[in-house]
Parts: C-alpha cells; structure tokens; sequence
C-alpha cells in the first residue's frame, strides 16, 4: 500500500509541476506548494518502505537487507539510482518553495511568474524521468521469501546520510540562478535589482556545494583506504566543475550589480553552471563513464537524460545567441582595475573547467570515434590544474585592494608590495624551520596561500568593515587554508607498506606505529577482524570487515590533530601468517576540509548581510 | 558568429555524448589477448578451450550456469572452470546444485592465480585456442545471443586452426 501513494504521489506532484510550468497566476505558487509536498511524502514512502524492508519493492530489495541497520536503511533510500532521482526532485522542488517564501520583493511581479513557469518545466522533466525510468516503487512479488542484496558496504557510513543531500542541495539550487537568466533573456531586462535579487540563489547553493564536496572528499578519505582526498574520479569532477563556472558566476554578478558590466557573461555563466550540473547528473545516471560512483545503466536512462540536457540547455544558448546583443554596452573601465581583475578571474576558472571537461570526457570522445580505450586519470590533472589555478591565486589576494575602474599599478605595488614579499619569506622559512626538505612547487603553494591569508588580513585594516566585507573575508581565507593544507599535504605525505604480524613496531615520520593484537569482533551486519595499533600512548585500530554476500570492507583507523593525520590501513592476511598494512603520516589534511567548511561560514555570513539589508529597506 | 560558439560547442558535446551511450566503457580489452595463458599452460595445449571463473557466492554465475551445461552437454566445446576466491566445500555443494560443465577446474581460493590472468570479478570467461593463447574475454555472463553471435563461430574457426 505505501509504495502505491508513493508512486500516486509522484503522479500529483507531474501534475503540479505541469500546472507550474504552463499558468501564469497568482495560484501557481499553489502549485508549488503542492509538488513539495507530494515529493516530500514520496520520500517519505520511500523510507517507510525501507524502514519496513518491504522486499517486494524492487529498489528496496537491491539496496538493503534485513540486517542493515536502521540509520543506514534511511539513507539507502538515496543510496541507488531511482532514490537519489527522487531526491534531486525533492531539492529541486524545495529550492523552488523556498524561492517563494524569501524571494526579493523587489522582483517584478513578471520576472517572477516567468522564473517559476521555467522551474516548472524542469521539474516537470525530472519527475517524467522518474515516473518513466526510474520509478523507485517498481514491484515484483516474489514466490519465496528473498533477502535483500543489502547497500554496498562502502555506503554504510555516516558520510552516505549527508553527503549526497548536501550535495545534491548545491547542484539543484542553481537551477534558481539558470531560470533567472532564461528570464532576464526573455523579458530583455537585466537591471540592478534582478542582479540582488539572484545572488541569494547563487551564494546559498554554491554554499552547499563547497561543503557537499568537502564531505565527499572526506568520506573518500576515511573510506576508500589510500588516503587520498581527492581522486579526480569523474564523478568528483562532476561536482568540481558547476563549482568552479559558480564561482566564476558569484564574481561576474558582483561586477553586473555593482558596476552594470559584464552582464552578457554573467547570464552566460549561469546558464553554463546548470549546464554542469546537468552534465554530472547525466555522466553519473547513464553510465557512459567508468566510475566508482557509476549506478548501473539502462541506455533509455541515459537517452532520456541527453533528450532532457539538449532541450532545456540548447535552447537556453539558443536564446541567449539570439537575445544577447540587448546586454551589449559599452563599459568604463581602464586595464587595471577591479574590473579587469575579476574579469581575468572569471576566465581562468572558466578554462580549469574546459581542461577538466576535456580530461573528464576525452576518454568518450576517443571511443565515439573509434579510436581506442583509454582512461584519463591524476597525472592530467594534477598538471594541468595546478598551472591554470596559480595565477587566480595571486589575483585573488590582489582583487579586494584594487579600485574598480582604474587602478595604479605603482600605487599597488607600494600597498602589497610587503605582504607579497613576506609571504614569499615565509613560504620558504616555515617549513625550513620545521626540518622539510625545499620543493619549488611546495614553495609556490604555501606562498599563495600565506599571500591570499596576509593580503586579506590587510583589508580588514583599512576598510570599514561590513557583513558583506567579512563574507569576502572569511571564504577567501578558506581557500587560502586550503591551498596551504594541499601544498603540505602532497609534499610532506609520508606512507608505508609493510607485512607485519602482532607484537611488531614500525617508524614513519618519526611515530612509532607498535601492533599490539588481533581481534574478532561483530557488529549489527558484519563480523570483522580488528589490528589493534598504539602510537606513543594512543590506540589506533583497522578492521577488515565482512558484510552478508561476503562483501568485504576496510575500515581505516586514524588519529589526528590540527597539525596531522596518523592513518591506519589493514591489508589481507599472508601466508606466512603476517599481515599487509599500510601506515601514513598525512599532514595539514585536516585544512583542506577546514578550508572548505569556511567558504560555507562565508556563503552563510553573506546571506545574512543579504536579509539584514532587505530587512533595513523595507 | 561568436554568439552562436556557446551553443556550437554544447551541441558537439552532445552528439559525443549520445554516441558515447551506445558504447560499454566496461568492456576494456584484456592486455592478454593473443597472449599465451599465463599459468597451467599445458593444460590447455591441443584442444580449444573455455575458461569459466566462477564463484559461489556469484549470482550471476548460478543464471549463467545453465547456458554452460547445455554446451557442455552438446559437447560444443571443452569448458574449464576456474573457481574464485571460494572453498573448496561451498564450491562442491554450488556444483551439485546448478551443474558442473566443467572437464576440470583450477582452484585459486586467495585469489592469487587471478592476478596473473587479470580476473577482476565474476563471471568472467577466456576463449584459449589449442597452442595455449588467449583470444578473446567476455567479461559478466555468457549468454545465448553472444554464443550465437561471436563465440560460437570463433570456436569453430579456432577449432579449424591447425596445431
């Protein structure tokens, strides 16, 4: 019965959606309404029935087990193709309910209905898609009692309850920003307060994004057992590159509102960010990729899904071909000023995303041309990346001291002069002083981000500060913890692989990893062998771990600091009775995330600025 | 002109995409096509031969099975089973329950054998010629259609090969 009003429910909510998209009323906000809450119920139905393991419910049946336990049978429900499609509907149409409640009042009553008719269609073509292909309350009533295929084990993990919904909340939102610029194109308007209007819907999912891939990456890290951070999987550029044209969008629109330049790129980048959203959906649903991540593959998906891009994609950059010579003017600005700098910035981050693109579809390319199999991994992007992202680094601690329109360099020079060259000094001193060997590249990266730190620091000086000011601050200060977290960390990583049995020890980096015991022990769904480490006074353990199937699973020990990461991995067992284990010394990994969850803090604080205003006018 | 490179450049994506779709990335060939099987090797000299790796706890090895037992049966072709990651115990039992094809069968409970023969998963299956050389891998389940399409007439061809 429950998987029945689930699959009703779906049913309502196309309906929904459909009036959306195609009456121009006051009632549509009904509507929206409407589809939010049948897609909430949908889910809703959708958990019950995992809740209940109800078996005959083929999603059900190929993602859980009577043994999985009950927090991870919640977030089984997103864990496979058809759930995680029900949840990128949901988002979506939270996103829409949400641009109802707080949208700027200052919106035209116009622009307004026309953004949500186009948030209309989208979801309309979503929910098709999974009414379609992917309904997640398919039944099969089986002859014999069945046990369930259970959810892969490297799902069952806190990281599966919040990442993807994390994520998931930043790709969808900026179907807000791409209807705002579909818009904007249709009624040929682009002013002022469109431009405030829209930077709430771009910083807020933009937010969600960042902090929905740093969960991601480290999930990666505690789970997969290499201790790594960061695969470049295709998948995980998926997620990287509507981050990067977002970031890009973030600036250009700060220019379009505050100077009333640039705006044919802005409108451009927003509808290229959807578009990678778009795109990472379609590589990660149809399986044209090989991935860790990929689902299993049925070809209307993905027929369905390229229809789905091609229509709403290609004919917003129809329009946009057509429409945009409307948003062509003149703009006054000199070579150097603030202008120019986030305009060079914007290009840099759109070229990372055509290097990563390329790298991320090279390997199809070359197969629809029946050429030959390859597959594209770190080495490409680790060298192409670094290079392209070097120079937005310096700009980045530049960009806030420059004037907009026009800027001395001399003037320039004598501001910054000392925070660069301070930052150079430092870049070289500190790890010199901590007994690290001198690499070039380390050298470059810490550089960057002490100068990126310094230089942001300095602003806090002079200006007055405002919310919108410590936004800028607090999220440019998380890059730079972060770039300074990845420069470490790929420099001064330590690893080692050994056999091992207990009562052995094992130096790296200085820690003396001792293995004290082996262990059997169970948990809810499966029973694992456990290493029990000490380093210096502290326990570290590794488990491997065998689920029902005989699936089996790693669990990484790790103990860290803010300075480091001890990182325990248990191998398999050899003949001579010893143990493969591999043991690293990870440090500043912790940055990283840190870095990342900044650039939330900073997304929030904007926002916050954003009502405070809103409220002051009214 | 410029306006329209955005929508060019989307619409070349697209087309590589949609016939990106109609490909199967997993199909990565082996590197050990066309070379000798890398352990028993005498074992595979003068007849052509199946290798079927095959595993207990493999679903799709226990659908697939029923296919090989017909083969085996109409004697089409020499089948030889390579049991994976499994004991010897289970193994015996999962035979006596959904057939055994199999004129003999290597055992590689650690999965050490594997690596040398680039198995990454079950089922997977080898078509050896007589000298000893691997010539083609299906990677998942046979099934009839791909019996009838590609290994049905390589073997006959194989079979044909002199010595």
């Amino acid at each position: 019965m429950i998987p029945e009003l689930g699959s009703f429910a779906l049913i309502l909510a196309l309906c929904f959606a459909l009036i959306q998209g195609t009456i121009r009323s006051e009632l549509t906000v009904n509507a929206v309404f409407g589809q939010f809450t049948f897609l909430s119920f949908a889910m809703l139905c959708l958990i019950i029935s995992f809740i209940n393991n109800d078996m005959s419910v083929i999603y059900v049946r190929e993602h859980s087990h009577h043994l999985l336990p009950f927090i991870y049978r919640v977030g089984a429900a997103w864990g496979g193709h058809e759930g995680s499609l029900l949840l990128w509907c949901l988002v979506l149409s939270a996103w829409t309910f949400a641009f109802i409640i707080f949208s700027d009042k200052k919106l035209s009553k116009t622009t307004f209905s026309t953004i949500l008719m186009i948030l209309g269609w989208m979801s309309a073509g979503f929910i098709l898609f999974l009414l379609s292909t992917s309904n997640p309350f398919q039944r099969d009533f089986p002859l014999s009692p069945i046990i369930g295929n259970d959810l892969t084990p490297v799902l069952q993990d806190p990281g599966l309850i919040f990442h993807p919904p994390m994520l998931y909340s930043g790709y969808v939102g900026f179907a807000i920003a791409f209807a705002f610029a579909i818009a904007a194109l249709l009624e040929g308007k682009f002013n002022k307060e469109w431009a405030r209007a829209l930077r709430p819907w771009i910083i807020l999912p933009w937010s969600f994004l960042s902090f929905g891939i740093v969960l991601g990456s480290w999930w990666a890290y505690r789970e997969l057992g290499w201790g790594g951070w960061w695969f470049w999987d295709p998948v995980e550029n998926a997620s990287l590159l509507p981050w990067l044209a977002a970031t890009a969008l973030l600036h250009s629109l700060i220019v379009s509102e505050k100077r009333s330049a640039f705006k044919g790129w802005t409108l451009l980048l927003a509808i290229i960010t959807y578009a990678l959203s778009l795109l990472g959906t379609f590589l990660v649903r149809s399986g044209v990729l090989v991935s860790v991540h990929a689902f299993a593959n049925d070809p209307r998906r993905g027929l369905f899904l390229l229809g789905y891009i091609a229509l709403i994609i290609g004919g917003a950059l129809a329009l946009y071909s057509i429409r945009i010579k409307k948003f062509f003017k003149p703009s006054q600005f000199q070579l150097f000023s603030r202008e120019t700098f986030l305009l060079i910035n914007s290009v840099i981050l759109l070229t990372a995303v055509a290097t990563i693109t390329l790298g991320t579809l090279y390997p199809i390319v070359l197969e629809a041309l029946n050429l030959e199999k390859i597959s594209i991994g770190e080495p490409y992007f680790n060298t192409v990346f670094v290079p392209i992202m070097l120079p937005a680094l310096l700009l980045m601690g530049l960009a806030p001291h420059v004037h907009w329109e026009k800027q001395s360099f001399l003037a320039l020079w004598k501001k910054m002069g000392l925070a660069l060259l301070l930052s150079l000094l430092l870049a070289f001193l500190l790890p010199w002083s901590l007994g690290y060997p001198f690499g070039f590249l380390t050298w470059m990266g810490i550089s960057l981000g002490l100068w990126i730190l310094l230089s942001t620091l300095q602003s806090l000086l002079k200006q007055k500060t405002g919310l919108n000011h410590w936004a800028m601050i607090v999220a440019h200060m998380g890059i730079a913890i972060l770039v300074i977290g990845v420069s470490v960390n790929k420099s001064y990583s330590e690893e080692r692989q050994v056999k091992m049995q207990p009562g052995e020890s094992i130096m790296l980096a200085g820690y003396q990893f001792t293995f004290d015991s082996l262990d059997k022990t169970k948990g809810p769904n499966f029973e694992s062998i456990k290493a029990n480490f000490t380093v210096g006074n502290e326990p570290i353990s590794a488990e491997q771990r065998i689920y029902p199937h005989d699936q089996t699973l790693g669990k990484t020990g790790i103990i860290f600091n803010g300075w480091r990461d001890l990182y325990l991995a248990l191998g398999n067992s050899l003949p001579d009775g010893n143990w493969s284990i591999r043991i690293y010394y990870k440090p500043c990994v912790r940055w990283i995330w840190f870095g990342g969850f900044m650039l939330l803090i900073g997304g929030m604080i904007s926002l916050l600025n954003h009502y405070q205003k809103r409220r002051g006018a009214l | 002109m410029k306006k329209y490179l955005p929508l060019g450049l989307f619409l070349l994506i697209v087309i590589l995409l949609w016939r990106g779709l109609g490909l199967h990335p997993n199909l990565i060939p082996s590197p050990l096509i066309n070379k000798p099987v890398p352990t028993s090797r005498s074992v595979f000299l003068g007849q052509v031969t199946l290798l079927n790796v095959f595993a207990s706890w493999c679903e799709a090895c226990a659908e697939e099975q029923g296919f090989l037992n017909q083969l085996a049966k109409n004697n089409k072709v020499r089948i030889i089973g390579f049991n994976y990651k499994d004991t010897p115990l289970k193994a015996k039992a999962w035979l006596k329950q959904y057939g055994n094809p199999y004129q003999n069968i290597m055992v590689d409970s650690k999965g050490e054998t594997a690596i040398d023969w680039g198995i990454y998963g079950t089922p997977e299956t080898f078509v050896i010629d007589k000298k000893g050389i691997i010539r083609y891998k299906v990677l998942g389940a046979i099934s009839p259609d791909l019996w009838e399409e590609t290994l049905g007439p390589l073997i006959l061809k194989l079979e044909s090969e002199t010595l």
